[in-house]
């Protein structure tokens, strides 16, 4: 029986893990280009969240909500890009960090009094009665998060090393300034960074709300385990967060079981502050060699 | 001189003064508990501001010590039984404490890891007061006594004076340290962590005893925040009062005592001016003005980009505007911070003491304080023994990357007096080597000895201490602080007197000292008269020779000079080979690597050819000009007809 418990923990775990690593890939994505991340994505994901909610109270059909709600990450994203890293990155400095707390702040604020302070349920088409899989309980909702964030994460991968503007991208990743002698605007390209970043976490949003519901706290709680699976995993390994998220996610599940659901967020954060000291480069990640 | 004694003095005794009269002229409770979190959040954020200021690094931790000193101070009363001072101390403990633990993970990272990993303990600490109910009360809340002192009750009138002595000592003792070696240090360590470790000071553990300092004022505001309000809740504790914290820091001015009570002071007026709707309004409508004078006037001189200008505009216009429409600007607080935080960050990054200091310092024309006259140079270099014994000894040295051999089995011998040279072509292995040596990588094998004993292997720091200095091809400078600043951070065998004698002051007679050497140096380098001036702002031939002066005030045994006339313009090359012959008379022994071979053959006694991470050959300069492997090196093929030709690029 025990057993059974804990299977179930761990796979419902592992699941919701996976979309920590969607918005972790999302931090990735934009340090590839500008060796900078968004403080305040936990905000973008609730915000793309909050709007999709609205699209669907209009009585707008699910497959127009979910392009919709992308796009509205996607400007966001863009938003964040030209209001609070540009600057920052121009004068190479690292006021970005600061400024993109700041946006988050703002977005949450502007949640509460737009939608209010409540958690809110998030309506899908998609079922949530548990199907029985060797004795352990996997909702369709539970199936369609993994497909949505592998599919996400598979088209952008594919995106970008199939096509131009793609290897562009990886071209600027690879090194900026080589990048930029042969003609590839560098700020285009961070610039498609951060509108990819919000789209991925828009649709960690969409696919996260129907089994979360919709609230200004959701940002908190999302960002601080996509920062350790980030962190832990590497900024630079694709891989590596789908991994170290499946991990934090079971571990979460499991530690909110046994110890109680108001350390929920400890294993996360210790796992991150003990990956920064002995492996700042995360495990997944490349050490780099000091230059002078 | 006692102009700016009494200017600078002057305004903090009258600013103290003031501030302790005040009980005695009004008994009004709501205007002391104001002036009394005043006291608070000075003390909070004078040590915020070590991080955030002077090591440059975005902490997010600082509200958790706040919470931790907080209920350490709390919890030692109701459960140990302490007054009000070891109740205090406890709370100082607390945060110096979890300071320095949060600091051994935290410091090998700068820029966002940082920042995560203090996101990450200030998001643990708030989980963990909630979560340990049974010592804290959780969410419910704890109620603290506030403990008498030397067995007197503290009405709110003695509290408030306990506060304000306690930020006046802070205060005294901040200005001090800052004014110091350690203040140097700090700032050294955010402009550049290799050229700081390689100058002797360790970054290490001053990255630790500043994140542990500012982190036990965090923990001491705590402990008076506890007695003050006498109720605790973790939730008072969270990111939302992190960013109230940094608007205070950047508001008010980084790297300043006076910005820190500025942002104090907004800090605890904030709550009010958000409570009552048209003072909210005036306020905006201000911002807004001063946001269109500074960008517009930015705009006009064109020394802002225009997005620095209008982004605080439409900040502010977006401030007026949604104060007019809104009712409750109450509910939109945390939106009403980040629009303010936006623009002070955008607009006007160096704080409104960082601007207003400039300008005070123009109104009073307030000279920076005289300088005294330089050392006698053999005061500061003293004579070496020049023996021709082995100095530095290198056998079968190997530095591999991977597959790639970038030294590979360098045997050298520097003997003590002489100028060796090192030379060979791109990709030979110089620079390698060199880092080898210095400590910034550890060799993959082989031995490296010092006067017989084995060198430190793979830590600047420790290489530094047993007296190799080194200069870097590619500056290494304190960017931000001033040419003379620059040398005394590396000043060896002056700095003597222990931190508690700096906290009280008692150290001017050494920090005079210090300057006469640095002066000395700088003299001797031909930059006595840009003593005051920005390293960043020197020109790039000053820079090389500022490399050089710090380097010497390690007052080494062997002075590694990478490539220094690299980059140089010609009449600068000509004073760098006098002043190079100049630290050689000192019998200060050099290595040299170089790629004009004029300066190669003045100066050098025996140069070292590297060739693939290989000796190639070695000699005196004119020799080894006319070996045929190392002209092969240079030239891709031997001309053995023609060996006088010496056909070496000269550059």
């Amino acid at each position: 029986m025990d057993a059974f418990v804990i299977a179930q923990m761990t796979v419902s775990g592992a699941l919701m893990g996976l979309v920590y690593a969607l918005i972790a890939y999302g931090f990735q994505l934009t340090y590839a280009t500008s060796k900078s991340i968004n403080f305040g994505q936990g905000e973008l994901v609730m915000l793309s969240a909050f709007f999709s909610l609205t699209l669907i109270n209009t009585g707008l059909p699910y497959w127009l909500v979910v392009p919709g709600g992308l796009l509205f990450g996607v400007v966001l994203g863009l938003f964040v890009e030209r209001a609070a890293v540009r600057l920052a990155l121009e004068q190479k400095s690292e006021g970005w960090i600061l400024l993109t707390i700041i946006f988050g702040l703002f977005g949450f604020s502007a949640a509460e009094n737009i939608w209010g302070r409540d958690d809110r349920p998030f309506p899908t088409p998609i079922s949530s009665d548990p199907l029985q899989i060797f004795g352990v309980g996997i909702t369709p909702l539970e199936i369609s998060v993994a497909i949505g964030v592998f599919a996400v994460m598979g088209l952008i991968e594919l995106f970008k090393r199939k096509t131009l503007l793609g290897k562009a991208f990886e071209a600027v990743a690879a090194d900026r300034d080589a990048a930029e002698l042969m003609g590839i605007s560098a700020t285009r390209t961070i610039m498609l960074s951060y509108g990819l970043s919000g789209m991925v976490a828009a649709m960690a949003g969409i696919l996260v709300s129907p089994i979360t519901t919709v609230g200004p706290t959701m940002a908190s709680a999302l960002i601080l385990k996509a920062f350790a699976v980030a962190v832990v995993a590497g900024l630079d390994s694709g891989f590596g967060v789908v991994l170290i998220g499946l991990f934090l996610g079971a571990l979460e599940s499991l530690a909110s079981f046994y110890i109680g659901s108001g350390w929920r967020e400890a294993p996360g954060l210790v796992l991150l502050i003990l990956a920064l000291a002995v492996r700042p480069n995360g495990v997944f990640g490349k050490a780099s060699i000091r230059k002078v | 001189m006692l102009k700016r004694f009494l200017l600078i003095r002057g305004a903090e005794l009258v600013a103290f003064a003031l501030l302790s009269t005040i009980p005695l002229l009004t008994s009004n409770s709501y205007a002391l508990g104001l002036l009394t979190l005043l006291a608070i959040y000075g003390i909070l954020l004078i040590g915020l501001d070590v991080t955030v200021g002077y090591l440059g690094q975005v902490n997010l931790a600082h509200a958790a010590f706040l919470g931790l000193g907080a209920y350490a101070a709390g919890l030692s009363v109701s459960l140990l039984g302490f007054g009000m001072f070891s109740a205090l101390a406890a709370g100082l403990a607390a945060g110096l404490i979890f300071g320095g633990l949060l600091a051994f993970p935290a410091l090998r990272l700068d820029g966002p890891q940082f920042a995560l990993a203090t996101l990450s303990f200030s998001a643990l600490s708030v989980t963990t007061l909630n979560e340990l109910e049974s010592l804290t009360g959780g969410a419910q809340g704890l109620s603290v006594s506030r403990p008498a002192v030397l067995g007197h009750a503290l009405n709110a009138p003695g509290f408030y004076w306990l506060c304000l002595i306690l930020l006046a000592l802070v205060w005294m003792a901040m200005r001090n340290l800052l004014a110091s070696q350690w203040g140097r240090a700090f700032e050294a360590l955010r402009d550049s962590p290799i050229a700081t470790d390689a100058m002797g000071v360790g970054t290490y553990r001053h990255k630790v005893a500043a994140f542990a300092l500012g982190s036990a004022l965090g923990g001491l505001a705590g402990g008076l925040y506890a007695f003050n309000f006498q109720y605790l809740q973790p939730n008072s504790f969270v990111y939302e009062l992190m960013v109230i914290l940094l608007l205070g820091i950047v508001l008010g001015g980084r790297k300043s005592l006076w910005g820190a009570f500025v942002g104090a002071s907004l800090i605890v007026l904030l709550p009010n001016l958000l409570s009552n709707r048209f003072l909210f309004q005036v306020f905006s409508a201000i911002g807004l003005l001063l946001a269109l004078a500074a960008g517009g006037r930015g705009l006009l001189k064109k020394t802002t980009p225009p997005f620095q200008a209008l982004a605080p505009i439409v900040a502010m216009g977006l401030l007026v505007v949604g104060g007019s429409l809104v009712q409750n600007t109450e509910d939109w607080r945390k939106g009403i911070f980040a629009l303010m935080l936006f623009s002070v960050v955008v607009g006007l990054p160096e704080g409104l003491m960082g601007f207003a200091a400039r300008y005070l310092a123009k109104l009073f024309r307030i000279a920076p304080p005289s300088l005294p006259p330089p050392a006698p140079l053999e005061e500061v270099l003293a004579a070496r023994t020049a023996d021709g014994a082995p100095l530095l000894e290198l056998r079968e040295l190997k530095r591999y990357f991977g597959g790639v051999k970038a030294v590979d089995g360098l045997d050298m011998t520097v003997r003590a007096g002489s100028i060796h040279g090192l030379i060979g072509p791109n990709g030979s292995g110089k620079s390698t080597a060199v880092n080898v040596i210095s400590g910034l990588y550890a060799p993959t094998a082989g031995e490296l000895r010092l006067r017989g004993s084995a060198l430190p292997q793979g830590s600047l720091f420790q290489v530094a201490r047993v007296g190799v200095a080194r200069t870097f091809q590619n500056l290494q400078l304190f960017g931000e602080l001033p040419a003379l600043d620059n040398v005394m951070v590396a000043l060896k065998g002056v700095y003597r007197s222990p931190l508690p004698l700096i906290l009280l002051g008692l150290a001017r007679d050494e920090e005079r000292r210090a300057q006469a050497q640095a002066l000395a140096l700088l003299d001797l380098l031909g930059l006595k008269d840009q003593a005051r001036t920005p390293a960043k702002d020197l020109t790039y031939g000053a820079q090389r020779f500022l490399e050089i002066a710090r380097a010497l005030a390690r007052k080494p045994d062997l002075l590694i000079l990478d490539e220094p006339a690299a980059g140089l313009a010609h009449p600068d090359v000509s004073k760098l080979v006098e002043i190079i012959k100049r630290i050689h008379q000192r019998g200060i022994t050099i290595i040299l690597i170089e790629h004009h071979m004029d300066v190669v053959s003045e100066l050098c006694d025996v140069v070292t050819v590297l060739d693939g991470g290989k000796v190639i050959a070695e000699g005196a300069a004119a020799e080894v000009k006319r070996d045929p492997k190392v002209i092969e090196a240079y030239l891709g093929l031997a001309n053995e007809a023609a060996p006088d030709a010496a056909p070496l690029p000269a550059h």
